[in-house]
């Protein structure tokens, strides 16, 4: 196999990856997409790592990819851990709840007109309405998912 | 092959507007970006489709422009698995609804074990759809059940406001169009090794002999019979210490996950009564 090309279109693919994961990262605002957006970017240099160990016939690429995975699933028990625990205090997986955190003298960002959901966007299964219908706790609804 | 240095494989090659111009590369890279603005959230009237039309067109476009492998099948089996991870990575970031990204990002997984597979890292390959689609991708999927709101939130459909996207698609397009124009120095040895290699196959191939290819037929590393043992046997003997320090890391992950997740959700109104309370008990 023309092992020069093989390399060529490995780091391509590698580069390409990496950079859906950067516009994902930049332009997403939810914190779970924008962690999966971070993990794309790793799969990204995985790809090129692989495909420079199988150039160069040897076991070093494989070998940092195997700690990135590794690192990778440190990361996602950590991230996943907080992004939870951040969720719990606000009901939202919003990263501009956080924006206080934000350098001094910058405007907040507000967000200007907010697309309406489309129905087609939200068709979920249904089932025939039985019994009585329950009582809403309006408190509970602030944090809980739609049921 | 192995008389070039690999510094002189990606040393950066000076380029024209002119030679930019005229590259596939360029236009399609163009195209992509463009599409790829064009189905990102907040979208447009029709962006999903007119985006992945656009889109298609210029990773096509682009893909045109790389060297071919020597056999039909493997070009055929490379394609489909880059266009596999590919697709499904711009599905993942375009999705309004996270559950629908985390599933794409597990499908765009399967694409890139498979290319894993395809380049002689079979361990790699299953480890990567072990740990990732098998195990982060379905924590990160308990975690938006857990944590979402609601179905679509409002802050998936909008995102970041148009100055994020443009930059950012921007940016990505010049980041693949650095690594595949202005370090083409690997490109045109490939180019120069395939003529290289058709000129030579060309005369056996009259012969009615095996076509000999001037390339070496397999990796005599990678491809040894007993791969995962040798994977081993390097990872225990040379990167010993790294294994022993990534196992501290997972071990201080672990403790510290949990660490967040017992404390770290307790309100501070909590905090304030119990501390109350403690004051109270005495008295």
């Amino acid at each position: 196999m023309n092992e020069t090309s093989l390399l060529f279109n490995y780091l391509s693919v590698g580069a390409i990856l990496f950079a859906l994961g950067l516009v994902g990262f930049l332009v997403r605002r939810n914190m779970i997409l924008m962690f999966l957006c971070a993990e794309m970017m790793l799969q990204g240099v995985s790809v090129s790592l692989i495909g420079w160990g199988r150039y160069h016939a040897d076991w070093g690429g494989q070998m940092l990819v195997i700690f990135m995975i590794t690192v990778a699933a440190c990361e996602a028990g950590i991230g996943l851990a907080l992004i939870l625990m951040l969720a719990q205090r606000t009901g939202k997986l919003d990263s501009t709840v956080w924006q206080d955190l934000r350098e001094e003298g910058l405007p907040a960002y507000v967000d200007r007109e907010v697309p309406e959901e489309r129905a087609e966007e939200q068709v979920w299964p249904t089932l025939t309405p039985a019994g009585r219908r329950p009582e809403i706790d309006l408190e509970e609804l602030s944090h809980r998912s739609r049921v | 092959m192995s008389g070039i240095s690999s510094l002189f494989l990606v040393a950066a090659k000076t380029l024209t507007a002119r030679e930019i111009l005229e590259c596939r590369t360029f236009w399609g890279l163009v195209l992509a970006a463009v599409g790829l603005w064009l189905a990102l959230p907040k979208r447009v009237a029709y962006g999903k489709t007119i985006g992945g039309v656009l889109g298609i067109v210029g990773l096509s476009l682009v893909a045109s422009d790389w060297p071919l492998l020597p056999t039909l099948t493997d070009q055929a089996v490379f394609w489909l698995l880059a266009s596999i991870t590919i697709v499904a990575a711009v599905a993942t970031i375009t999705s309004y609804s996270p559950v629908y990204s985390a599933i794409w990002f597990a499908l765009s997984l399967l694409g890139t074990g498979g290319l894993f597979f395809f380049n002689g890292a079979q361990f790699l390959g299953v480890a990567t759809i072990v740990v990732y689609a098998g195990a982060i991708v379905v924590t990160f999927l308990f975690v938006i059940m857990l944590a979402q709101p609601e179905g679509q939130a409002s802050y998936d459909r909008i995102s970041w406001g148009w100055f994020a996207k443009t930059a950012s698609v921007l940016v990505a397009a010049a980041i693949v169009g650095l690594m595949t124009m202005l370090l083409g120095g690997i490109k045109e040895q490939a180019l120069a090794h395939a003529a290289a290699a058709n000129e030579v196959t060309s005369s056996p191939r009259d012969a009615e002999g095996p076509i000999v290819t001037a390339d070496k037929p397999f990796n005599p590393v990678l491809d040894h019979p007993h791969h995962m043992a040798r994977l081993g046997a390097v990872l225990f003997s040379q990167h010993v210490i790294s294994v022993e320090l990534a196992g501290t890391l997972l071990l201080a992950a672990l403790v510290g996950a949990v660490a967040i997740a017992a404390y770290g959700k307790r309100r501070l109104t909590t905090q304030v009564e119990d501390a109350m309370r403690l004051e109270e008990a005495p008295r």
